[in-house]
């Protein structure tokens, strides 16, 4: 609390919270709120008062009793006094919302009483606002004087009462917990201003977040340098587009060169062109620049230590200078701060992470949950235990956070944790905004060399359960490919569910394939469904050039995670295994006998022909199709399409007998002939179409594995490498291990290519296979913003028969099969791509286990939501 | 979809006028978006054929609540081609005049007269076996002869195929035949009905007027065709009705046979030798869980996990002391059966509902740490050796309640049930321990953990092989609280 005197011109508003006026009657409260209110720099709306309220609960501003009787006195005395109580009551009402929306808010009434003030300092609180009093103190004669001149005069008596109450009770006022106390003797003379908030800024021409410097000076140079900022000849740093530079805090303590660190920041917030947020170990420092008894530890005790040298250096004087600059440096960081455009909040940086409900205010519990985020005491080793207060980030703002190293910027709701533990030999990031971008350079080594380092410790956990409460409900994924996507908690509970039923471990499930979308358009040619021609037409007006056109295996859809042997495997799936098998919607591919046959012949083979030693990796993952198709579907089969041929060539055989003795007897059934002899052609194609795609199997013979995405390697990815590469890795593979197959392939550049790649599909179909798919050269390929299908299938007329049914390719059922919409199918292809692609990534980065399981969790749960299975 | 009516001997020229349809004339007719055609081969004095076929429209068949089966078993399916409920639908205008028996006037003495039929139908898709679809129609007096659908493939799939093919003979009524027909035809089909209208049973009971009431198969048929016990009651009560009505005479209602609850052909349960125990067995766990719950000092939270649906946490909302029970389930299906049997203990004094939560082992729920009692009831067998370490760090280390019970099978025993070595009680219980790995893996946890375990047996205890269940109580170590 801070007594501020008449001496004192001007006074600043608060930026919001509650101004407490205090004076009696007659202080003349109103006319200065008045005066304000003209001179503009007070809202009516920011006003409430007491008289005001009197009249809108009860119709008057004040109940006169004096000269009354005593019986009339008493009864209108009790009135007034209810009137009061509810006008205070529906007051303060508005006071509170206000305050919860952050408004200033001033009161204007008497308060003459500390328990009145109170209301409102506990107000304040609640919603972490300052609670500020205005205490008009003016002298008793000039009260007396004014009352008379009164439209209704409270009387001489009451005058002078309430004075002495006012005097009385400025006493205690300062104890009260006002966060400021302003006495006003001659309120005509103070000047009130209204100042900019210092939690607000503009975006300007864009900024840089740094995260967490901890005196890594050298890489933060570095990373300035890839940012584009130079040094100029006053030795500040800057960027050509007059970008804003803005620190998460923690700029401080552990690593090499803290000081320096510190002045650097203080230099560039002086000259208007960065700005740094307050911090655990910057308030820390603060207040052992301040000269307070505080223990230095974590890395602090280094800044005492370069303090020292920089006094055996500088001298003392300069020493004592440079702390106390620094310290004011450090005192008067922001909490947080909020990064607005046209004046809406867009960014938000807070050190250890912010509360919705904080953002925009200053509060003594605000900045410490900015300096510590959300501690829930401390664990057995004494170390505070965080709660994940950005789950409950709901209010829209990108919340930028620092102070919790983890080994890659960790998204999560609209909150991206930057620090990336340079200091512990992680690396130094940078957040670009606008551009959602981040850059970073990698630490030079590990300062801190602490055995139990977040980054180590993150390590440790990182096989830990996902945190359920932050999915059931729904939640929403950032890829890099298709940005933010959002799946319901109905669908994530159904894909719970599987997880915890059926799928293999949540460890081993880093990949889900992603659906795929037949041709937007239906063919234009009346004969078919499904064309080519469709495919090329949509690659090309989302602006594609090369496309590779891939043929289909009728097979089932696996996944293959191969480990280079049984040990390489703990650090990626957490348990000794030579790999895994799994289908597209996460199940165990074999039973657990071919599996281990399976794997161990894929091992040897690769191990063999040196795969991993070649390329230098511990594991392989690889998308594919395994054939033939009753390996996995011969329940499926023998049920739904053997059943269903048989039904109908008996019913068609049948009826084609008795359709020709009716013919033979007579009756005018030739139209009807012709029919079933076509229906029954119709059963042998489908009859044959499914044949088509099994044989018998014995062990591992007659198995085939066809990979056609070789999605990554150790530390690797190959989302960027052109199909072409994926196609000729896989005809490799299918030298290496006769269990692997290659696929058939061409790349279309021109018409003509076109015209070759239509014959190809129409003999392939015709012969009764699949189809194929067409995919732009590279995976993720966008039409400006938008990402573009990454691949579309293309299936045989004969293939679609046990699809769209037996007869579907009679003219009148084709016509309104033609009627179909790809839309959903579309949209979820893209966003189970953009969500298998993130998976990898965050698999071979080693994320935590809950950020892969985000993306796999996402794309089992959106192939929960129905869509159209024949597309 | 057909049938095929022929009729032979005297009065076989009388089945096109019983149809009251002309044999010279083709029958062709849109109904209900299905194509129903009648063509006769034969219209003689001595003979005379009716083949009666349905197309119905595949792409309308389709579509409606694709929703609901998000499957591509719902486009590629039979009801296109077999005979049904939907085909006995499709042809009922058609053959109007011969179920009801209404002919033109100079016929309506044929209707009461017995004819020389032969009735061919099919595909049939049943899970009867032969002999019970023969016994279906011999008890009607019919000669049967089944045939199967083509069931050769290029690879190895099917011993034989899941079409049959109906051909009956016999000296009928061309009305009670096809009523007969009416009523077997959708009793023979496999698909499930998931509502069966009042119109159902109505139709049953008019259809199968004269017949039903004495099919020895009867129990059977009212199963398959009005699936549901309500509708089966309903038939039973309007069929006795009309029998008091009648005033006795053949089949008074003392003669109805009554129906048993389960139904030959359906899935019966292979007689496991464990059966019978398994049932009470499950009671006695929830009974000492409860007794042991009941005897903590502190036992107000409760965590049940994988509480399925939901008996465990029902028996416990009544014990005292108990002020809150999570039923920790990831299972929806089983989720919803709990919620039910949870809504009927709503507003019963000294009981507290226990509130549902989805979650799993596997995952990690902030808001069940810190318990006074965490259960796995004959859960931890279920997941895979493996995967198990990982899901007791984080109840050990994590949630860390105050009291953790868990059950599982006692492999030793199993040689009391007279299990072979190998055999385990369930099919998905990935092990199964004995007393002694059990104990092992007790202490392997309270070694690491600061808890103390005590290991109970739960059931019919013998000297040699232990309890059927083993139970073990970890309480949390002073040192922690």
């Amino acid at each position: 609390m801070t007594e501020k005197n008449e001496a004192q011109r001007t006074i600043p508003f608060p930026h919001g919270g509650i101004i407490v006026l205090v004076g009696p009657s007659n202080s003349g409260k109103t006319t200065l709120l008045r005066r304000l209110v003209e001179e503009g720099v007070l809202l009516e709306t920011e006003m409430v008062s007491s008289d005001t309220y009197r009249t809108l609960v009860g119709d008057v501003e004040y109940l006169d009793w004096k000269g009354r009787p005593r019986e009339e006195a008493d009864i209108l005395y009790s009135d007034y006094q209810k009137l009061s109580g509810l006008a205070f009551e529906a007051m303060n009402t508005v006071v509170s919302m206000r305050s919860r929306l952050g408004k200033l808010t001033v009161v204007d009434a008497t308060h003459l009483q500390p328990e009145y003030r109170r209301k409102y300092i506990d107000i304040a609180a609640e919603h972490d606002l300052p609670c500020v009093a205005w205490v008009l103190d003016v002298p008793e004669q000039t009260l007396l004087a004014r009352d008379k001149t009164r439209e209704q005069p409270r009387g001489r008596q009451r005058v002078k009462s309430q004075y002495s109450q006012f005097k009385r009770s400025l006493r205690g006022l300062r104890e009260e917990g006002f966060d400021f106390t302003y006495m006003l003797k001659e309120p005509e003379a103070v000047q009130f201003v209204r100042r900019d908030n210092p939690l607000l800024a503009d975006i300007g021409a864009g900024i840089d977040v740094i995260g967490d410097i901890h005196g890594c000076y050298d890489e933060m140079l570095e990373l300035l340098g890839e940012l584009g900022y130079a040094a100029g000849e006053d030795g500040l740093y800057r960027h050509p587009a007059g970008r804003t530079l803005v620190s998460v805090g923690d700029v401080m303590s552990r690593g090499p060169r803290s000081l320096d660190t510190m002045i650097f920041w203080k230099r560039h917030f002086d000259a208007g062109i960065a700005r740094m947020t307050d911090s655990n170990h910057g308030w820390k420092i603060a207040r052992y620049l301040s000269g307070r008894n505080v223990t230095l530890s974590h890395g602090d005790e280094n800044i005492a230590a370069e303090l020292r040298l920089f006094e055996e250096e500088a001298g003392p004087e300069a020493a004592a200078a440079l702390k106390e600059e620094l310290k004011q440096f450090l005192l008067s960081a922001p909490s947080h701060l909020v990064m607005c455009r046209d004046g809406v909040r867009r960014l938000v940086i807070a050190h250890a992470g912010i509360r919705d409900e904080y953002i925009g205010r200053q509060s003594r519990r605000v900045q410490d949950f900015c300096r510590y985020g959300d501690t829930d005491g401390l664990d057995a080793a004494g170390a505070p235990v965080r709660k994940e207060w950005y789950t409950g980030h709901e209010s829209g703002e990108l919340i930028i956070w620092g102070h919790d190293p983890r080994p890659y910027p960790a998204v999560v709701k609209n909150t991206i944790n930057i620090d990336q533990g340079a200091v512990f030999g992680g690396a130094l990031t940078a957040y670009r905004y606008p551009e959602q971008a981040f850059v970073s350079v990698k630490a030079h080594r590990d300062y801190a060399e602490d055995p139990d380092s977040p980054l180590i410790r993150w390590e440790r956990g990182r096989f830990a359960p996902p945190n359920l409460g932050k999915l059931v409900n729904g939640y929403s994924v950032f890829t890099d490919a298709y940005g933010e996507l959002s799946v319901r908690g109905d669908y994530v509970k159904a894909a719970v569910d599987s997880v915890s039923h059926y799928t293999v471990p949540l460890e081993e499930l880093v990949y889900i394939p992603p659906t795929m979308s037949p041709t937007p358009s239906v063919s234009a040619d009346e004969s078919y469904l499904e064309h080519p021609q469709e495919a090329f037409d949509y690659f090309r007006s989302q602006g594609v050039t090369t496309m590779v056109a891939e043929k289909k295996h009728m097979g089932s859809r696996a996944v293959l995670l191969l480990f280079r042997d049984e040990q390489a495997a703990v650090s990626y799936i957490g348990r000794p295994a030579l790999g895994t098998i799994y289908s597209r919607t996460g199940r165990a591919f074999f039973d657990r006998e071919t599996e281990v046959q399976v794997l161990a012949r894929l091992n040897a083979d690769l191990v063999q022909a040196g795969y991993f030693t070649r390329y230098n990796t511990e594991m392989l993952l690889l998308d594919a199709e395994i054939i033939p198709w009753n390996l996995k579907a011969r329940e499926l089969i023998a049920t739904q399409y053997a059943h269903v041929a048989e039904a109908a060539k008996m019913d068609r055989e049948h009826l084609l007998v008795k359709l020709r003795q009716a013919e033979a007897a007579g009756r005018d059934v030739s139209g009807w002939v012709q029919e079933m002899e076509a229906k029954l052609h119709s059963v042998q194609v489908f009859r044959q179409a499914f044949q088509q795609y099994c044989w018998d199997v014995s062990g591992l013979e007659g198995i085939r594995i066809a990979p056609f995405h070789i999605l990554a390697h150790s530390g690797q990815s190959f989302f960027d490498h052109s199909h072409i590469w994926h196609m000729e890795q896989a005809r490799q593979l299918a030298g290496i291990s006769p269990l692997f197959m290659e696929t058939e392939y061409r790349v279309i550049r021109s018409a003509a290519d076109e015209a070759d790649v239509i014959k190809w599909w129409q003999d392939m179909t015709e012969d009764g296979h699949e189809g194929i798919v067409i995919k732009p050269e590279i995976f993720i390929t966008k039409n400006g913003r938008h990402m573009v299908q990454p691949a579309i299938k293309v299936r045989g007329r004969k293939y679609l028969h046990i699809i769209y049914g037996i007869d579907y390719l009679q003219p009148d059922n084709l016509k309104r099969l033609k009627q179909r919409r790809t839309s959903k199918k579309e949209r979820h292809a893209l966003m189970e791509c953009a969500l298998s692609v993130e998976s990898v990534n965050r698999f071979i980065r080693r994320e935590p286990l809950e950020r892969v399981h985000e993306c796999v969790l996402a794309a089992l749960a959106l192939e929960s939501d129905p869509v159209d299975p024949r597309l | 979809m057909h049938l095929i009516i022929r009729a032979t001997g005297a009065g076989a020229g009388m089945l096109s006028h019983l149809l009251a349809k002309n044999p010279n004339n083709l029958y062709d007719r849109t109904e209900k978006e299905a194509r129903v055609r009648i063509v006769f081969t034969a219209s003689s004095e001595e003979v005379t054929e009716a083949v009666i076929y349905v197309t119905p429209d595949p792409v309308e068949l389709v579509k409606g609540d694709s929703q609901a089966h998000n499957d591509i078993t719902q486009y590629i399916n039979d009801r296109e081609f077999v005979t049904s409920s939907l085909f006995c639908t499709y042809i009922r205008a058609a053959l109007g005049t011969a179920l009801n028996g209404k002919p033109k006037e100079a016929y309506v003495h044929w209707v009461k007269e017995p004819l020389e039929l032969a009735l061919s139908f099919g595909p049939v898709a049943s899970n009867l076996p032969d002999h019970t679809v023969e016994e279906l129609f011999g008890a009607l007096g019919y000669e049967v002869s089944l045939e199967r659908g083509d069931a050769e493939y290029t690879f190895a799939l099917k011993a034989r195929s899941s079409a049959r093919y109906i051909r009956l003979k016999g000296k009928q009524t061309l009305q009670t035949a096809l009523q007969q027909l009416f009523v077997l035809i959708p009793a023979l089909d496999d698909y499930k009905h998931y509502y069966i209208s009042d119109d159902e049973v109505d139709k049953i009971r008019r259809y199968g007027a004269g017949w039903l009431e004495q099919h020895p198969q009867r129990a059977l048929i009212l199963k398959r065709t009005l699936r549901f016990g309500g509708a089966i009651r309903q038939y039973e009560e309007m069929a006795a009705k009309e029998l008091r009505t009648a005033g006795g005479g053949p089949g008074a209602p003392a003669d109805i046979p009554v129906l048993e609850e389960s139904a030959p052909g359906g899935s019966a349960e292979p007689p496991g030798v464990q059966e019978a125990p398994k049932v009470r067995l499950n009671d006695l766990r929830y009974e000492a869980i409860a007794r042991t719950v009941g005897e903590l000092d502190e036992r107000a939270s409760i965590v049940d996990f994988g509480s399925g649906e939901g008996k465990l946490s029902a028996r416990l909302s009544s014990v005292p002391g108990v002020r809150e029970i999570r039923a920790v389930e990831p299972s929806a299906a089983s989720q919803l059966r709990a919620m039910e049997r949870f809504a009927k203990l709503e507003g019963r004094t000294g009981t507290v509902v226990p509130e549902p939560v989805t979650g799993s082992l596997f995952y990690f729920d902030e808001s069940l740490r810190g318990r006074d009692v965490m259960i796995l009831c004959e859960v931890i067998e279920h997941i895979d050796e493996h995967r198990l370490d990982r899901v007791m760090d984080t109840i050990f280390g994590q949630y860390g309640p105050k009291t953790l019970i868990v059950t599982t099978p006692n492999k030793d025993y199993n040689t009391v049930y007279g299990m072979e070595q190998e055999e385990i009680r369930h099919g998905d219980h990935r092990f199964e321990w004995g007393r002694e790995a059990f104990s092992a893996w007790c202490s392997r946890w309270t070694g690491a953990f600061p808890y103390a375990a005590e290991i109970t047996g739960i059931g019919e205890g013998s000297a040699e092989y232990g309890y059927p269940t083993q139970m073990a109580v970890f309480t949390r170590g002073e040192q922690l609280q």
